[in-house]
C-alpha cells in the first residue's frame, strides 16, 4: 500500500539539520527543504539533492523550497537524502529514511537459576510482519526456532506488536545477549536485550547477614531484659522488706492520725 | 479497715518513690525506645508503600497481568493498613502490644519471603497485599498506642518525631531501584524481608507499661462493693475514685484529661509536670497513672475478661464521631492535593523536573512543620484540638486559594504553605485522640477511627480522579480538598457539648452510688472537693 508523506524542514545556515523518518511499510514520500525566513532573500546559486553520491532530480516547489518525490518500496531506497543549498552561505538538510527501531533494554534482565525469564520486545507504532529471536553464542547469532527446543523456549505470538520470549529452566549458560528482530516490509530491525543469571546464593548472602544481625539484636535485648528483671526483683524484695518493717512500727502509733485525716476528707 | 487504710497510706507513696529514683530514668528511656520503634515503623511501612510503584513495573513484566490487576496488589496493601485496624485492636487488647508488634513484623517478613515464589497475580495479592497489609496494620497500631501510653507529657512532639520517619522515604526509591537492577525483584523482596525482620528487635523494645507493684495485691480487695476502697492512699485513691466514678460503672477505666470530676487531679498532675520540665516532671503523670493502673490491675483484669471480644463502645461515644468526622475529612483533604499537584503543574506548562521540586520541598517542609507543631502543642498553652482545628482551617483556606496559583513561584508558595499546615495537623492527630478519650481505650477508638479513615483513603484517589474527569480541570480537586479541610474541624465545636452530655450520662449513677455509700465515708466525690490536698500530695510526694 502506498501513502503520501511530506516533510518540510527549514534549513539554517552553518547548521547541519537532520531528521529521522521511520517507515513501517512502503510509501510514496515527498521530502522538501525550505529556506528559513531570515535568509529568504539570499541569492541562490545551486540546489542539489543527493543520496550518497547519486544526484536526484528535484522540483522547485516555490522560490525558496525544493523537493524530491520518492517511491520507497524496497530496502534499497532507504538511506540518507541530503539537500544542499549553496548561495552566499551553504546549508544542508539530511533526511534519514530507515526502518523503525526496536528498543531493547539497557538494563539487564535479572533472573535466577532454575527459574524462568521473560524477554519482551515491542514495536507499538509500527506493526512488524514477523519476529525472530537470536541468541548470542560466542560471536555467532543463533536463531531460536520454536521447534528446536520446545521445552526450553516459548515464544508468545499473541499480539503482533509485542513478542515474548520465555526461557524455562534457566542455567548459567543462558545468560548473555539476546536479539529480537522485527521484519518489516522494507527491512529488518534488531533490538538488544541482556539476560543475567544469578545463583540463589547471591541475594541470600546479604539476607543471611541481615538475619544474623537481627538475631544478635534480639539476643542482646533478651539478655538485657532478663538482667533488668532480676535487678528489679531484688530491689522490690528489699523494698517490701523495708515496708513491712515500717508498717510494723507504724501500726502501733500512726493509726489514729490517719483515720482522722480520712474522716475530715 | 483503719489498719488497712494505715497500711495503704504508707504503701502508696512508696512505689512513686521507687519510680522516682531508680527506674524513672529507664522509664523515660523506654519511652524513647517506643518513639524509635514508631519511627522505624514509619520509615519501613511508608517506604514499602511508596516503592510499590517500582515493583509494579517488574510485576507486570514478569508475572504478567494487566495494569489494573497489578494495581490491586498495591491497593489491598495500603487499604488493609487502615481497614484491618479494628481487628488488630482486638488482638492488641488480648495479647498486648509487644506480641502484636512482633506478629506484625513476622507477617511482613513472611509476606515478602512468600512473594519471592509468586507466579501469578492472585498469589501476589494474598502474599503481598493481604499479609503485608495486615502486618503493617499490626505494627502501626501497636506502635501508636505504645507511644501514647509511654509519652504522656510530650506526646505531640514524640509523635512528630516518629512521623518524621515518613520524610526519609525519599531515599527508599533509588535504593529499591538499585536493588532491583542488581538482584531482580525476587532478590529485592528477599532482602526486604530481612530488612523488615529488623522490626522484631525494635518491637521487643515496646516494654509493657509496668503493672507490678508490691502493695498492689492488697489493692485487689477494692471492688466497687467493698468499703475499704475509699481508704486507698489519698493520691492514688482519689484518682482511682474519680476515674471509677466518672467512667461507666463496669467497664475498663480510662483517664480522659477533660472530664470534670477527674479534672482537679489530672490538672494537678499536669501543672506539676508542665512547669520546670525537670526530669522528674515528665515521669510524674506516668508514675501516677502507672500507680493507678497498677493498683487497678487485678480488678481491671477481672473486668476485661467479661468484656466482649470486639469493643463496640466507641461507636456509642459522641467523642468518637467527632474525632472520626475530623479524621476522615482531613485525610481526604491531605491525599487529594498530593495526587494532583504535579499534574496541575504540568497542565500549567511547568516541566516535570521542576514539578518534582514541589514534592521534595513539600516533604521537607512538612517534616519540619510536624516537629514544630508537636513541640508547640506540648507547651500546653491551650488544648491541642484548638491547634488542630486552626491548622485545618488554614489548610482549607490555602487549598481554596490554590486555583489562583498559576505560575511556578505561586505554586511553590502554595506547596510550602500547604505542607506547613498539613504537617501541623498531621502531628496532632494522635495527641488529640488521646486527649479526647484517654489511653486505656485508645486501641478500640484508634482501631475504628482508622477503619473509617481507611474508607476515605480507599475512596479518595478514585474520587479525585472522577472529579477531574467530570470537570476536566485539576482546580476542582483543590477546591474539593479545601472544602473537606474546612468541614473537618467543624465537629470540634461540638466537643464541649459532647463532654457535658457524656458527664451527665455518668454523673447520675455516680451520684446515686455516693448516696448509697455516703455512710461508709467513701470519698466518691472526694476528688473534686479535696483538689487542694490532692495537689499537695502530688507535689510533695512525686515531683
Amino acid at each position: 500500500m502506498l501513502r503520501w508523506l511530506s516533510f518540510v524542514v527549514p534549513g539554517e545556515s552553518d547548521v547541519h539539520v537532520e531528521k529521522n523518518i521511520f517507515l513501517g511499510s512502503a510509501v510514496k514520500i515527498e521530502l522538501s527543504c525550505r529556506l528559513a525566513d531570515k535568509h529568504s532573500h539570499m541569492k541562490i546559486l545551486q540546489v542539489t539533492w543527493k543520496k550518497g553520491n547519486e544526484t536526484i532530480k528535484h522540483i522547485n516547489k516555490t522560490e525558496i523550497s525544493w523537493g524530491i518525490q520518492l517511491t520507497v518500496s524496497e530496502n534499497r531506497k532507504l538511506g540518507s537524502y541530503t539537500c544542499t543549498v549553496t548561495g552566499e552561505k551553504e546549508f544542508s538538510v539530511v533526511f534519514h529514511l530507515q526502518v523503525p527501531q526496536i528498543a531493547g533494554r539497557e538494563k539487564p534482565v535479572v533472573s535466577y537459576k532454575g527459574d524462568s525469564a521473560i524477554l519482551i520486545c515491542e514495536s507499538r507504532s509500527y506493526t512488524p510482519i514477523a519476529w525472530t529471536w537470536y541468541m548470542t553464542n560466542g560471536s555467532e547469532q543463533i536463531a531460536i526456532n520454536d521447534s528446536l527446543m520446545l521445552d526450553k523456549y516459548v515464544i508468545d505470538k499473541a499480539d503482533a506488536n509485542v513478542t515474548h520470549l520465555k526461557i524455562l529452566k534457566l542455567t548459567e549458560e543462558d545468560g548473555g545477549t539476546y536479539w529480537c528482530e522485527a521484519a518489516f516490509e522494507l527491512g529488518k530491525s534488531k533490538g538488544k536485550l541482556k539476560l543475567k543469571i544469578l545463583s540463589l546464593m547471591v541475594p541470600l548472602k546479604p539476607f543471611l547477614a541481615i538475619v544474623a544481625e537481627v538475631v544478635i539484636l534480639i539476643t542482646l535485648i533478651f539478655v538485657f531484659e532478663l538482667y533488668s528483671k532480676k535487678k528489679e526483683k531484688r530491689a522490690e524484695d528489699e523494698k517490701e522488706f523495708d515496708q513491712i518493717e515500717q508498717l510494723k512500727s507504724e501500726e502501733s502509733n500512726g493509726v489514729e492520725s490517719n483515720s482522722a485525716r480520712h474522716r475530715k476528707v | 479497715m483503719q489498719q488497712q487504710g494505715g497500711e495503704r497510706k504508707e504503701g502508696k507513696p512508696e512505689p512513686p518513690a521507687v519510680m522516682g529514683d531508680g527506674s524513672q530514668g529507664t522509664d523515660r528511656g523506654w519511652a524513647w525506645a517506643a518513639v524509635l520503634h514508631f519511627f522505624l515503623v514509619n520509615v519501613f511501612v511508608m517506604g514499602m508503600l511508596k516503592t510499590f510503584g517500582i515493583f509494579f513495573v517488574a510485576f507486570q513484566e514478569d508475572v504478567g497481568g494487566s495494569s489494573e490487576q497489578v494495581s490491586w496488589i498495591g491497593s489491598i496493601m495500603s487499604s488493609l493498613r487502615f481497614l484491618g485496624a479494628p481487628l488488630v485492636a482486638v488482638v492488641c487488647r488480648r495479647i498486648g502490644e509487644r506480641p502484636t508488634s512482633i506478629l506484625g513484623a513476622g507477617l511482613v517478613s513472611g509476606g515478602c519471603l512468600l512473594s519471592t515464589q509468586a507466579t501469578s497475580v492472585p498469589f501476589l495479592c494474598v502474599s503481598m497485599g493481604l499479609l503485608l497489609g495486615m502486618g503493617f496494620c499490626c505494627l502501626y497500631q501497636a506502635a501508636a498506642v505504645m507511644t501514647a501510653k509511654r509519652c504522656r507529657t510530650r506526646l505531640a512532639f514524640s509523635n512528630a518525631i516518629a512521623r518524621s520517619g515518613m520524610g526519609l522515604t525519599f531515599l527508599t526509591a533509588p535504593f529499591t531501584q538499585l536493588l532491583i537492577d542488581t538482584y531482580g525483584w525476587q532478590g529485592t523482596l528477599l532482602i526486604f524481608s530481612g530488612i523488615m525482620l529488623n522490626l522484631v528487635p525494635s518491637s521487643m523494645l515496646l516494654r509493657p507499661v509496668r503493672t507490678q507493684l508490691p502493695p498492689c495485691p492488697k489493692a485487689s480487695h477494692e471492688d466497687r462493693s467493698s468499703a475499704p476502697k475509699g481508704e486507698a492512699g489519698a493520691l492514688a485513691g482519689h484518682l482511682e475514685e474519680a476515674t471509677n466514678g466518672a467512667a461507666q460503672p463496669r467497664s475498663a477505666q480510662d483517664l480522659p484529661s477533660t472530664e470534670a470530676p477527674a479534672e482537679p487531679c489530672s490538672t494537678a498532675a499536669v501543672t506539676t509536670a508542665a512547669p520546670g520540665k525537670a526530669p522528674t516532671a515528665s515521669s510524674c503523670p506516668e508514675t501516677i497513672n502507672e500507680v493507678v493502673k497498677s493498683c487497678r490491675s487485678l480488678p481491671v483484669l477481672k473486668e476485661e475478661k467479661s468484656q466482649p471480644l470486639i469493643d463496640f463502645s466507641p461507636l456509642k461515644d459522641p467523642l468518637f464521631f467527632i474525632f472520626t468526622w475530623s479524621f476522615l475529612f482531613s485525610h481526604l483533604a491531605y491525599f487529594v492535593p498530593i495526587f494532583h499537584l504535579v499534574a496541575r503543574a504540568r497542565t500549567l506548562g511547568i516541566s516535570s523536573m521542576d514539578a518534582s521540586y514541589f514534592i521534595s520541598v513539600a516533604g521537607i517542609t512538612e517534616t519540619s512543620s510536624q516537629l514544630l507543631s508537636g513541640w508547640i502543642a506540648d507547651q500546653n498553652w491551650t488544648k491541642k484540638y484548638h491547634y488542630h482545628a486552626a491548622y485545618l482551617v488554614l489548610c482549607g483556606v490555602t487549598n481554596l486559594l490554590c486555583p489562583l496559583a498559576t505560575t511556578f513561584p505561586l505554586l511553590m508558595t502554595y506547596a510550602v504553605t500547604f505542607a506547613i499546615f498539613c504537617g501541623g495537623f498531621l502531628a496532632l492527630v494522635l495527641p488529640v485522640l488521646v486527649d479526647l478519650v484517654g489511653v486505656q481505650k485508645l486501641h478500640s477508638y484508634l482501631g475504628f477511627a482508622s477503619f473509617f479513615a481507611g474508607i476515605a483513603a480507599v475512596g479518595g484517589p478514585p474520587l479525585a480522579g472522577w472529579l477531574y474527569d467530570s470537570t476536566q480541570t485539576y482546580a476542582c480537586s483543590f477546591l474539593f480538598a479545601g472544602a473537606c479541610a474546612l468541614l473537618s474541624p467543624v465537629s470540634f465545636f461540638l466537643e464541649p457539648l459532647a463532654q457535658r452530655w457524656k458527664l451527665q450520662k455518668v454523673h447520675v449513677p455516680m451520684q446515686s452510688e455516693a448516696i448509697l455509700q455516703g455512710s461508709t465515708g467513701r470519698t466518691g466525690f472526694g476528688c473534686s472537693q479535696t483538689s487542694t490536698s490532692a495537689d499537695l500530695q502530688c507535689q510533695s510526694k512525686n515531683c
